[in-house]
């Protein structure tokens, strides 16, 4: 049993960071050489950087916490602000790695138990925590290390220890809820909608408990008097946090007195917890994962097939033009499969609850002092379009829908699209057009909230709804282009073509360049002393022209980058 | 067989990024209207890569490439405007209906609405497809997949048919009605181009064949021709395959 399953997930593992691939391409047949380069430099330098910020800033609380030596605190608040991630990102990352990798069919006939699956596909998600764990919160820990005084062999072993435990109780405790979701959603004939449903619900709770836990401890860097507050309230929030994920503590604890007694305790707890829950997942999931992932193979489309196959001859035939039908059938293609929605929607449904939470909130001192800040702004209603634009922008960027457009039909369906007699530009655009109006209609909630609860005047919201949608529409051509020339075709499951996607990176770094361009141009703008309501209207110039270049651009390589796709 | 040349393949040649040898060495061939034409080979000769290099899923390193007079690396739109394709596995759009596959594919070849529902209809009544078209196609076995695909590679009666392995997951029916519907496109005055090593079906049906092998053409022509040139009138196409292909692999 032990052979068999390490085994599974060695196997597992080679896949998902597609070592044997690697291997082949890169070393034995020696091309695309700089594919590797880039990527150790790029992502490695951006997470490089990222790490020393961490580090940087843990170091800085830390001095201040120590003055009332509350130091550990560091420790607490890094640990948990990085199991909360681990449990946001991991639901979405079991229901996508759980449910629909392309190698289920091959795994459920085999010899092996659910539960044997499941720990396979449990090893990769873990897998993938820990290198996002070593940016985020091993600086913390090395902070701390090198700032306290801590015995260092001892301090050394429970990091270790402490960091290969860390994400197992988070995500376990989001692995129950996932499975139990989608053994619900299999029994219904409307799974997937169900599991985007309840998807979304569990990241709403997440998102509102920690607005609520992060409000009660306002960041690093702040007005002096937060500060204090804050350092004030350390053992207030250890508690409250504690009280709700008491493994932080036991981690805490584990690292803080590490080489005591208390601390070889504490580290006991923690792993105790972690082993347990992790049990718990097998024993809950040897029953129910197979029933979730058996019936997500069966097409839960026979409904009312007569009665819409006769739908289907009147309404059925309604010709479009190319780029349209392209548009609707990359929504369509989108919006049916949940671990797109669940990632790239993500915004779409966080942004609004966090500013009705705000919003509810403005009795609390602080945020009422921030509205007030807000409201007293000169030209709030100039502002304010901006704002509503740079929201679109924003969901576009973190929508990863653009900068998918091609990697997302997969080594399988890319074929389908590659032999439409439509020149390339065609095919890019429909694209665009279907990526910008689900962005588009995903920035709805959100306007509404902030026009309602900033008091906006109609006009505003409206200029700055052209504006995002030309400003998104600017990012989607970049996105759409630039996947264009290099899709990641060969994922092996869906999460991956949407998230584990280098050109989501390079969407986002072109969302940067724009903005930069955008707000060179507002500098230039305000220097030449215009009124707010003409800087507005430069910005909508520089879209425009924006607009034009890509399109131009467009025109100019897409065919090039089509026909040189290989796949 | 004197039709207008519809596919016409020069000097062809493909070698796979990193690959050693090439995949396809200097293919030649022509095929003309009304023709079907037999691609045989044995498994990994290069069929797929050629007809991948036809439909504009590959580009050649060498030669060119024309459908019904367009070169497919200089003007690829209103080549594969001429061009139904059906791949070797009929991956679909699993999360899409059957018939907003169909609808997608005829806005995209641009065909006219009341055209297509003359066609859809005709075609899948044919393949027997009518009440599994709203369902979404996840639900479908390989064979409706692969009926589904091949309607929708008919839909825009397209000059050039290309088919890459079309027998395999047929039913005896649905490989009849195929075949029948092969004979009658190419009666339009279109052409049919298709790979296959099923070779009694390439014997039978096939007004000429050319038989690759390791990237190689190694004999093109009807049946009859190549057993005249082998002055052996009694040897089956199976026979001719055999032999052809291991003097192929003994050099
Ligand atoms: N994507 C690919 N990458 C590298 N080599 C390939 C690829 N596809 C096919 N080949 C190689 O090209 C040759 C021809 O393959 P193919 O055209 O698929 O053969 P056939 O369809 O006749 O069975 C084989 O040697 C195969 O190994
Ligand atoms: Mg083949």
């Amino acid at each position: 049993m032990a052979r068999r399953v390490l085994s599974l997930i060695l196997a597992q593992l080679n896949m998902n960071f597609a070592i044997s691939h690697s291997r082949y391409y890169y070393l034995k047949k020696r091309q695309r050489l700089w594919e590797p380069v880039l990527i150790v430099l790029g992502v490695g330098g951006a997470a490089a950087s990222l790490a020393v910020g961490i580090y940087t800033a843990a170091s800085y609380y830390y001095s201040t916490a120590a003055a009332i030596g509350q130091e550990a605190v560091t420790l607490t608040l890094g640990i948990l602000l990085s199991q909360v991630l681990v449990m946001i990102l991991g639901f979405v990352l079991v229901i996508a790695v759980f449910y629909f990798s392309n190698d289920l069919a091959i795994l459920i006939p085999l010899p092996l138990r659910p539960a044997e699956v499941l720990a396979g596909k449990f090893a990769v998600i873990l897998a993938s925590e820990y290198v996002g764990l070593v940016v985020f919160v091993l600086p913390v820990i090395i902070a701390y290390g090198v700032r306290a005084d801590v015995s260092a062999v001892p301090y050394v072993l429970s990091s270790i220890l402490v960091f290969l435990a860390l994400p197992v109780v988070p995500l376990v405790l989001a692995a129950i809820p996932a499975i139990l979701l989608m053994r619900v959603a299999g029994l219904s004939r409307r799974k997937d909608t169900l599991a985007m449903i309840g998807g979304f619900l569990f990241i709403g709770v997440i998102v509102v408990f920690q607005f609520f836990v992060q409000t009660k401890a306002p960041g690093v860097g702040e007005e002096a008097e937060f500060l204090a507050k804050m350092l004030a309230t350390a053992n207030s929030l250890v508690y409250i946090v504690g009280a709700r994920l008491p493994p932080s503590i036991w981690a805490t604890k584990a690292l803080a007195l590490a080489g005591t007694w208390q601390g070889l305790w504490n580290l006991g707890i923690f792993l105790v917890a972690g082993v347990l829950g992790f049990v718990v997942l097998l024993v809950i999931g040897d029953r129910v994962f197979y029933q979730g992932v058996l019936s997500g193979f069966e097409a839960g489309a026979r409904k009312g097939a007569a009665r819409r196959a006769g739908k289907a001859k009147a309404a059925g035939y309604v010709s479009r033009s190319p780029i349209a039908s392209l548009a609707i059938i990359e929504m369509k293609l989108f919006t049916r499969t949940p671990v797109f929605v669940l990632n790239g929607f993500t915004g779409f449904v966080m942004f609004p609850v966090m500013f009705v939470a705000m919003f509810l909130m403005r009795g609390n001192p602080e945020m009422a002092r921030l509205w007030d800040v807000l409201l007293a702004v000169p030209a709030f209603d100039a502002i304010g379009a901006l704002v509503i634009a740079a929201y679109f922008f924003v969901l576009a960027a973190m929508s990863s829908i653009p900068f998918t457009a091609f990697s997302r039909e997969g080594r399988r369906n890319i074929w389908i699209p590659r032999s439409f007699p439509a020149s390339a530009k065609t095919i890019a655009l429909g694209k665009a057009v279907g990526a910008e109006i689900m962005v588009a209609l995903g920035a709805i909630p959100g306007i509404a909230v902030l026009g309602y609860v900033a008091r906006l005047p109609l006009a505003s919201v409206a200029v700055g709804v052209v504006f995002g949608v030309m400003s998104s529409f600017v990012l989607n051509l970049c996105g759409v282009l630039f996947d264009m020339w290099r899709p990641m075709l060969n994922w092996t499951d869906q999460q991956k073509a949407v998230k584990s996607n280098l050109n989501v990176v390079v969407g986002m770094l072109m969302g940067v360049a724009v903005l930069a361009v955008l707000g060179l141009a507002v500098n230039f703008l305000i220097n030449l002393g215009l009124p707010a309501w003409g800087v507005v209207a430069g910005v909508g110039g520089v879209l425009a022209a924006l607009l034009a270049a890509l399109v131009a651009l467009l025109g100019a390589v897409a065919d090039r980058l089509w026909s040189g796709l290989e796949a | 067989m004197s039709g207008a040349s519809l596919l016409r393949l020069e000097g062809v040649s493909k070698t796979y990024r990193g690959g050693t040898r090439p995949a396809v060495d200097n293919l030649s061939l022509e095929v003309r209207a009304g023709e079907i034409f037999g691609f045989l080979g044995p498994n990994g000769a290069g069929k797929t890569t050629t007809i991948k290099m036809v439909v504009g899923l590959l580009r050649a390193d060498r030669g060119t490439i024309l459908v019904n007079g367009h070169d497919v690396a200089r003007d690829p739109v209103a080549a594969k405007a001429d061009i139904g394709y059906v791949p070797d596995n009929p991956d679909l759009y699993e999360r899409l209906t059957g018939i907003e596959y169909l609808n997608l594919v005829a806005d995209i070849f641009g065909v006219s609405r009341e055209e297509r529902r003359r066609r859809i209809g005709e075609l899948l009544e044919m393949f027997e497809l009518e009440s599994a078209v709203a369902d979404i196609i996840q639900s479908y076995s390989h064979g409706m997949k692969q009926k589904l695909a091949l309607t929708g590679a008919l839909l825009h009666d397209p000059r050039v048919f290309i088919l890459d392995e079309p027998m395999v997951g047929l039913d005896p029916r649905a490989s009849r009605l195929f075949k029948d519907m092969m004979r009658s496109h190419c009666d339009k005055g279109h052409t049919v181009f298709f790979s296959t090593h099923v070779l009694e079906v390439a014997e039978r049906l096939c007004d000429r064949v050319g038989i690759i092998n390791m990237g190689r053409l190694i004999a093109c022509g009807s049946v009859e021709e190549l057993r005249e040139r082998r002055k052996q009138t009694d040897e089956t196409l199976e026979d001719i395959f055999l032999e052809l292909t291991e003097a192929g692999e003994a050099k």
